[in-house]
């Protein structure tokens, strides 16, 4: 019973961590039809943002956040406008080339600027805590923290896109552009915002993040890959089925651990011969394909 | 105008003549072309770093005279038996892909005409490059690449001087029987019962799986039971899943192989998640990175990793501090694991050059197979070099040995690697059982 | 008859485009006889490989519109075929050559079914789950060697073997695939003009038409992606016998399905010489940037920031391909 409280809420923190690094692919998604290959890279930009910062002001990295989001913000308007908005008038194929060349641009870039080293924070408030509750659950304080944080976004998100005049003008402009041109929408302001602030998520996200994770250019792929496979699940462009998605596929990882709890309680011979460790994002990507396969349109998909 | 034509012309022709009866060799100085394939960029650019100034170090050693170190290959400048032929590094980036790596070797052979080959570091990577060496003819020696199936190829045309993860593992089991008979500094006899259960944790790579079973047939050969072996998908975002399968399999040894961003996330998440346990050991690679001690700082007191070369050796072996020395004033690191193994790798073809006295593939073949350097020669802690012909293992240096070092705190507060196997040299008492967190 | 009528027919396109690839056919053919180093020769066989790969994704992702992001997952199981039977039953490429194709067919069939149900970005994101997912299982699978991978040892066979394909010399290698790569090139030119090639292009323009025209879309394309799938799985087979050595990480990592699909969209997709126009460039380019920047103390990657700014500049300024600039080029000289 403890084992399996303390692996759900060990699945559900490693999800909202997750729905932190997917919320701004699923923004950028929504209001424009275009799948970011670079997107790990600019995770991996927020981490080296907050590890840099930290280091050189010799402040906590929390205080950090702010900036990254200012970083990743810029770095989110320059992208669009050097270089998304011409993507945009091509076909499907080459946006995600044009991605995947930003992607090694940028992976390059920083491996020629900080070096391939590994770099970790060695200072903080929340390197290296964690708090136990009891039952067993142990929950590291990076982790918590980030979740919350992600709680807040997505919450903050969903109410800019549905509360207020220019989540509304998001929306149109992602429902369809021409009319929303013809309204009176800058919808060129409009998905520039949108690259700012799905960048500026992810780049906070790292900044939080690399409180507990080390950081080198390559980093960025398999997260990359997650988040792509957390916002198809979710249907693209659902902000709430994102965050839905990013649940189940942090439960999905927290698998191998329980199934190998069961193994040792037990002593299940034939369990402990399956190499579920190996296998753990297989079954991330399995059940992406199954449940697309089912559903066509993600979970919550309303656009395809 | 015309005068200076005919002038042109006179000279360009003499030049001509006078090259054509001159053979080029005798004028130019000779040079022995190794061709050294590395990482230089890509995820393990820092170690391709490191190899290279190692490689560097002892081709300049062997190039001039210094009086300074007391190595053989330092008395003279150049191969003295090859008329003090200098040798001459060509440098080429695998980037970590075999394919890559293959492409490069035939480069380095049929284009740069290199006399032999040095590297690669990454174990997939030298199985390529040693095929198309072995295909070629070429002679390659291989440094720093710890797979255990490379040498059991039964290939003629290369040659590992470092030990490789089966000896490194066998280490392990050594230090833990010796555990239990109380030989170990500083620590009384311990009841096997504590650690008897292992639980291992590696890469999901060429090397990791390579080592995962390396441990599994050893710990059935010393009577252990290795509860868990699993693999996980290296640079993973989370190990969380793979700590509470560790965790669940109660261990009282922890066996890890893993590089520097997967070992730092994988004690974090030890720590965060409480576990357990009487020994941890890392394979090398992340577990001794200056990045893993940095970060980790005091939770990683106690922690062993199996390696190559400490600084610890520098003071204990002459030529070693001599050579670090040097190192240090070239680089302003000391010689680590990967940059000691890479010297050695290039001393070795100097003394094969030496002794064959000649560039003759055939000739460096024979010279190989019958080298021997003594131990006191080298910078690493083996007892020398000699590689064996026969059996299942062809060309594997069966002199080396390894080191397993401790981190501990030292009186300064600095947490530093404590020599603590082989039991004759262990430079401190060791830590048992592990500080839990 | 009518169909090798066909392949060999050529005679749509303009003499200038014939003459240069007539140009480029000889300079292929007297290549290893012309003293290029043996790196130029490795490039050329990395730029056949590719341009084959790029003309089998060509047929789903060029003429059928399809974004396929999994073709290394039948790289794979090429590679994967060839180097098993060849280990363990010392059975000749020829043999396990066309096994393979047919593995691979085989299991594009069973994924395809369910694939071609999606559309869009969800199809992209589809193709590359599955290639992850299928070497995931590779690389626990011990019988193929799980993550340690498998190598095909030079020192078991006697160079020059045909039968098996082990070669010292690149240059018996360059001429078996340039065999192929000519077939290749006959086999899409039929194609382009074949019943499917016609009902894709139709696809591609509008589903919705091509039904009401009837055609069975799910089957032509789940047809097409069979045929991408079998040029992929003969160079997989090929490159196991050129490398001698496959590794999951290696041989199926999505680096190479994106790359596939990069060749192809950057030549130009959906025209016979696109994929191996965009082979031509963008293999050389990569191999010389790197000998030439690559070891640069200092630089570290640059080789690949300005290969990245290419691939940027190209989908952002000509979507379609250096063949869709050289086409604007003929329009504008026709007006």
């Amino acid at each position: 019973m403890e084992i399996l409280l303390s692996t759900i809420v060990a699945g559900l923190l490693f999800g909202m961590v997750l729905a932190m690094v997917a919320l701004g692919l699923t923004i950028i998604f929504g209001v424009m039809d275009i799948v970011n290959f670079a997107h790990g890279e600019f995770l991996m930009i927020g981490m080296y943002t907050g590890l840099l910062t930290a280091k050189a002001t010799g402040l906590d990295p929390l205080f950090m956040m702010p900036v990254a989001a200012g970083v990743g913000f810029l770095l989110g308007v320059l992208c669009y406008v050097g270089f998304i908005k011409f993507l945009l008038r091509g076909p499907m194929i080459a946006q995600l080339l044009g991605t995947f060349g930003l992607m090694l641009l940028l992976r390059n870039l920083a491996l020629l600027i900080f070096g391939s080293e590994d770099r970790a924070l060695h200072h903080g408030i929340l390197v290296g805590q964690s708090f136990d509750i009891g039952m067993g659950v142990i929950i590291p304080a990076t982790k918590l923290a980030a979740a919350a944080l992600s709680v807040v976004s997505f919450l903050g998100v969903w109410l800019l896109m549905n509360r207020t005049k220019l989540g509304k003008a998001l929306t149109a402009t992602a429902l369809n552009a021409q009319g929303a041109r013809y309204m009176g929408i800058p919808t060129e302001r409009m998905n520039a915002l949108a690259w700012g602030i799905g960048v500026g998520t992810v780049t906070v996200a790292g900044a939080l993040i690399v409180n507990f994770w080390s950081v080198n250019p390559f980093i960025g792929l398999l997260f990359t890959m997650i988040a792509f496979a957390i916002v198809a699940l979710g249907g693209f462009g659902s902000v709430p089925g994102a965050f839905f998605a990013a649940l189940v596929v942090g439960m999905i990882t927290e698998i191998p651990g329980f199934w190998d709890f069961m193994t040792y309680t037990f002593e299940l011979d034939w369990m402990a011969n399956v190499p579920m460790t190996s296998l753990k994002y297989m079954w991330v990507y399995l059940a992406y394909f199954v449940i697309m396969v089912v559903r066509p349109r993600g979970l919550f998909g309303w656009k395809h | 105008m015309k005068k200076v034509l005919k002038c042109t012309l006179f000279v360009l022709g003499l030049v001509l003549i006078l090259g054509l009866i001159v053979p080029s060799g005798a004028l130019a100085e000779r040079v022995i072309k190794i061709g050294v394939i590395y990482p230089l960029t890509g995820g393990a650019a820092a170690a391709g770093r490191e190899l290279r100034a190692g490689a560097e170090l002892a081709a300049e050693i062997a190039n001039t005279a210094m009086t300074t170190i007391d190595m053989s290959m330092a008395r003279n400048a150049g191969i003295k038996s090859l008329g003090g032929a200098k040798i001459k590094l060509i440098f080429k980036d695998h980037e970590g892909n075999p394919t890559l790596g293959a492409d490069l070797a035939k480069k380095l052979i049929l284009d740069d005409k290199v006399d032999g080959i040095l590297g690669c570091y990454f174990s997939s990577v030298t199985k390529t490059v040693s095929a198309v060496a072995e295909q070629h003819g070429i002679p390659m020696i291989n440094g720093t690449s710890t797979s255990p199936p490379l040498t059991q190829r039964g290939f003629k045309w290369f040659w590992r001087t470092t030990p490789h993860d089966k000896w490194f593992t066998k280490d392990l089991f050594e230090l833990l029987k010796g555990l239990t008979e109380g030989k170990v500094k500083g620590v009384k006899a311990v009841a096997k019962k504590d650690l008897i259960n292992i639980a291992s944790a590696c890469e999901k790579t060429e090397w990791g799986s390579n080592v995962s079973l390396m441990i599994q047939s050893w710990a059935k050969e010393y009577g252990y039971n290795v509860r868990k072996s699993m693999l996980y998908a290296k640079e993973s975002p989370d190990l969380s899943s793979e700590v509470r399968s560790l965790k669940a399999a109660r261990p009282g040894v922890m066996l890890f192989a893993s590089y520097t961003s997967d070992a730092i996330l994988m004690v974090k998440t030890l720590k965060a998640q409480k576990v357990k346990t009487n020994v941890i050991w890392g394979q090398d690679a992340g577990f001794e990175k200056p990045e893993f001690r940095n970060t980790l700082r005091d939770s990683i007191v106690g922690i062993l990793t199996r390696t190559v070369f400490l600084p610890k050796v520098a003071e204990l072996k002459k030529v070693a501090g001599q050579v670090n020395a040097l190192y240090k004033l070239k680089t302003g690191n000391d010689l680590g694991g990967a940059s000691a193994r890479a010297f050695t790798g290039l001393q070795t073809w100097v003394h094969v050059l030496e002794k064959a006295a000649s560039t003759k593939p055939t000739d460096i073949q024979r010279a190989a197979n019958a080298i021997y350097i003594p131990g006191d020669e080298l910078v690493v802690p083996w007892a020398g070099i000699k590689f064996s012909t026969s059996g299942d293992e062809i060309g594997q240096n069966v002199l080396g040995g390894g080191l397993i070092g401790q981190y501990q705190k030292g009186p300064d507060g600095k947490i530093g690697l404590e020599i603590v196997y082989p039991f004759d040299v262990a430079s401190a008492n060791m830590i048992y059982p592990f500080q839990q967190f | 008859m009518e169909a090798l009528k066909n392949a060999l027919d050529f005679s749509d396109f303009p003499r200038i485009d014939l003459t240069v690839a007539g140009l480029v056919l000889i300079f292929l053919l007297a290549f290893p006889v012309l003293g290029f180093s043996s790196f130029a020769m490795a490039t050329m066989i990395q730029f056949l490989m590719f341009s084959l790969y790029g003309m089998g994704w060509n047929t789903i992702g060029g003429y059928g519109g399809q974004v396929d992001l999994g073709k290394a997952q039948y790289v794979g199981i090429g590679a994967y075929t060839t180097a098993v039977m060849l280990i363990r039953w010392d059975i000749p490429f020829w043999v396990s050559m066309p096994v393979g194709v047919c593995l691979a067919v085989g299991w594009s069939f069973i994924i395809g079914y369910p694939l071609f149900r999606l559309k869009g970005h969800y199809f992209a994101i589809a193709t590359i789950a599955t290639s992850l997912v299928l070497k995931d299982l590779f690389e626990v699978w011990n019988f193929v060697g799980a993550a340690r991978g498998l190598e095909i040892s030079p020192i078991k066979f006697h160079p020059p073997d045909f039968l098996h394909l082990i070669f010292k010399e690149d240059v018996y290698y360059f001429y078996i695939l340039l065999g192929f790569f000519l077939l290749g090139i006959f086999y899409i030119n039929w194609f382009r003009k074949s019943r499917l090639g016609f009902q894709l292009r139709c696809i591609k323009d509008n589903e919705d038409v091509a039904r009401s025209l009837g055609i069975n879309v799910h089957w032509a394309k789940i047809k097409t992606y069979a045929i991408a799938t079998s040029f992929v799985s003969v160079v997989g087979s090929f490159h196991a016998c050129y490398i001698k050595n496959i590794e999951p990480e290696d041989t199926m990592s999505l680096t190479i399905s994106i790359l596939i699909a990069l060749m192809a969209m950057l030549g130009g997709a959906g025209s016979l010489w696109g994929p191996i126009i965009g082979a031509g460039i963008l293999i050389p380019l990569k191999s010389y940037l790197k000998e030439w920047l690559g070891a640069t103390v200092g630089l570290v990657g640059i080789d690949i920031i300005i290969y990245a700014l290419i691939i940027m500049l190209v989908s952002a300024f000509e979507p379609r391909g250096v063949w869709g600039i050289i086409e604007k080029l003929r329009r504008r000289k026709r007006n």
